[in-house]
């Protein structure tokens, strides 16, 4: 059923240009993702991964071929266009958590439905987000008196308190204990078993990789091997 | 209602680089308040000068024939003079008229000669409208109804070499051109403390002066305005109700050296306070273009969320609109109280003159010179600290807004 693909890529391709000096980051990227995909994405160190997050989130462009995220053809749009595909269908979570400093967690999730426009239900949702999360009693902390998992789960609450259609984490356990990068990586997929949120999310972690249910492997800019597991579930315990 | 996200973002983001905003904060205090006493300074110089020149005889306003406008010839007299200054006082904007005739003459005792400009008042009410001669130094004024009597300046008295109730000769050419002359009791010596006035003041009654020149009635009615602001309006109203064979004129028109004296320095303020809001507002655009550069991997998470731009900006041009209103009210603080002790005690001037008055072309000023404090203040020190900060917020909030928002996926090794 194609109205299921979320994400659908073809011959992507992305160049860095620097100076005199290309990165080929991507070197022709054939893809899809479909809703409810729980999908890491994994490689060595400078494979691409970031990039292809980066394309599908709409941050950046890409040099050639097609990509489409929710129907949209992302080369097409302004950079406007792209600002309001994010605000409205997708959430990120990043490697560096990334709260703003300032905020409480509960100003944090608040601002993302705050600029979506909700109205004064915004208070209850971003509550209920972070009760969801196991936040309750700190959510009138600033990120600097959270520890790192807790601010990484803020921003998961933050990642899904509008309702996105899709979530990308980029490394999102890297800066996180096993302990933290477990709790994490269950409260993702409770959000997509019970929510039906697509996540893409990349890795080094082979821990966490046995928490997704569909592996991509990149290797310099070329996806070598892509696989769906059969078993719903089979965590690192 | 409650706070919206985004301004607690403005607000938090100012409170957390205290240390920049405190700065910024005393800085735009610092300029604020120098040029809230700046301004103090130079408008209370304006109403001095002005209010000097209205009170030396020469008042706010001068109805005069319209021919006058074109040849300024003192010969030239308002034929109707009587029903001009009853209809002046009438107005309720006037506070006192007053008819002056003027021509030029030569006073003579024994060898003695001086040329002088004689004026011919009404003695009722001259004293009240010039502060030259509300005071004398030695007998009285004119009086009504006494006939031969002048009041000269203590230089001429001096010039001449003469005392009270020495007899003066005074010689004019009449309106025929012929030599007329007449005898005049000294009666009263003004002393201002300034040798240029003192030198030039020689009164006499409109009767006498009628009598001597042949030419009847005053040449010019002076008036004092209640509220010298609203002058503009005055003027054109008179103009309106007056007969169209005379002229209304401002001091601006008939002390033309004077209005662009107090112009000059208007305009030289005016600079200094430029000059002193700009650099305020170089120094804080750059603490905030600082500020922004430190803040840019936020402005790249704001902006892959999905903020716009527009937002962004919105949100920088906030906290320049916070700072400006704590730097306005800083102004404030550091300001008000130079240019309230300017306003009310003054600075006295008289020590550099060495106790002798102060004189600008025939106009007597206050040797303490006061500054001008007010209501003003207020909007001002407002108007100033927003214009710095909004403007000074500007580039970098257009800066912050054009972060690429693929920075936040980035992690700096
Ligand atoms: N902004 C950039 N400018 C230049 N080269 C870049 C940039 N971002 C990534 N690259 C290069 O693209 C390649 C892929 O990088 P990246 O997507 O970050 O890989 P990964 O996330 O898998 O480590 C690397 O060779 C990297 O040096
Ligand atoms: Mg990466």
């Amino acid at each position: 059923m194609s109205s299921s693909i979320l994400v659908e890529a073809k011959g992507v391709t992305k160049v860095y240009t620097t100076g005199k000096v290309e990165a080929h980051a991507l070197r022709g990227v054939d893809i899809e993702f479909r809703v409810g995909d729980f999908a890491a994405i994994v490689g060595p160190s400078g494979s691409g991964k970031t990039t292809f997050l980066n394309l599908v989130g709409a941050l950046d462009v890409a040099t050639d071929g097609e990509l489409r995220v929710l129907g949209n053809d992302i080369s097409r749009m302004t950079k406007r266009q792209r600002a309001d595909l994010r605000l409205n269908s997708i959430g990120f979570v990043f490697q560096a958590y990334n709260l703003v400093p300032v905020l409480t967690a509960q100003e944090n999730v608040e601002f993302v439905l705050e600029l979506q426009g909700a109205g004064e239900q915004r208070s209850n949702r971003a509550k209920e987000v972070l009760a969801q999360l196991g936040l309750d009693a700190y959510s009138s902390r600033r990120p600097n008196e959270l520890s790192g998992g807790q601010q990484q789960r803020v921003a998961v609450a933050r990642a899904v308190a509008a309702n996105p259609k899709l979530v990308l984490a980029d490394e999102p356990t890297a800066n996180l204990d096993g302990e933290n990068s477990d709790i994490l990586l269950k409260m993702m997929r409770d959000l997509n078993e019970a929510q039906g949120i697509t996540f893409i999310f990349s890795t080094h972690d082979p821990r966490v990789v046995t928490y997704a249910r569909r592996v991509v492997t990149l290797v310099d800019g070329r996806i070598d091997n892509d696989v769906t597991k059969n078993s719903a579930t089979s965590s690192a315990e | 209602m409650r706070i919206s996200v985004s301004t607690k973002y403005a607000f938090h983001s100012l409170r957390r680089h205290a240390r920049k905003t405190i700065l910024s904060v005393i800085g735009i205090g610092l300029g604020c308040g120098l040029c809230l006493f700046m301004i103090g300074l130079v408008k209370g110089e304006s109403r001095m000068m002005l209010k000097a020149a209205a009170e030396s005889g020469n008042g706010h306003l001068r109805i005069v024939p319209a021919e006058w406008v074109q040849i300024r010839q003192n010969d030239l007299r308002l034929d109707n003079w009587r029903s001009i200054l009853q209809e002046l006082r009438s107005n309720e904007q006037i506070k006192r008229a007053a008819p002056h005739a003027r021509k030029e003459g030569l006073l003579a005792f024994g060898t003695r000669t001086i040329g002088v400009e004689v004026i011919g008042v009404d003695p009722t009410v001259e004293q009240a409208m010039n502060r030259l001669v509300r005071d004398l130094a030695e007998g009285y004024y004119l009086m009504e109804g006494t006939r031969g009597t002048v009041v000269v300046g203590r230089e001429i008295a001096q010039r001449l070499n003469v005392e009270l109730d020495d007899e003066l000769l005074i010689t004019v050419a009449d309106s025929s051109g012929e030599m007329s002359s007449a005898m005049l009791r000294i009666v009263g010596i003004a002393e201002t403390g300034s040798e240029e006035l003192d030198a030039s003041i020689c009164h006499i009654t409109i009767s006498d002066m009628v009598e001597l020149t042949a030419l009847n009635g005053a040449a010019e009615l002076t008036a004092v305005v209640k509220e010298p602001r609203k002058l503009g309006r005055t003027a054109k109203a008179l103009s309106a109700a007056l007969p169209g064979d005379c002229a209304v004129l401002t001091w601006k028109e008939i002390m033309p050296e004077l209005a662009s004296g107090v112009k000059v320095d208007e305009t030289w303020t005016r600079l200094t306070v430029g000059i002193v809001m700009i650099v305020v507002l170089l120094g804080i655009a750059s603490a905030q273009l600082t500020a922004v550069l430190e803040r840019r991997r936020e402005f790249a998470v704001l902006s892959a969320l999905g903020m716009r731009k527009a937002r962004l900006i919105k949100i920088m041009l906030m906290e320049g609109l916070v700072l400006g209103v704590i730097g306005g009210t800083v102004g404030l603080v550091i300001g008000i109280p130079p240019t309230y002790l300017l306003a009310t005690r003054g600075i006295d001037f008289s020590r550099f003159y060495g106790g002798s008055g102060i004189s600008v072309s025939n106009i007597l000023i206050d040797s303490v010179f006061q500054g001008d404090f007010g209501w003003w203040l207020f909007p001002l020190a407002f108007i100033l600290s927003l214009t710095a900060t909004i403007l000074s917020s500007l580039y970098p909030a257009w800066y912050a807004s054009r972060t690429d928002p693929a920075v936040a996926l980035r992690v700096e090794h």
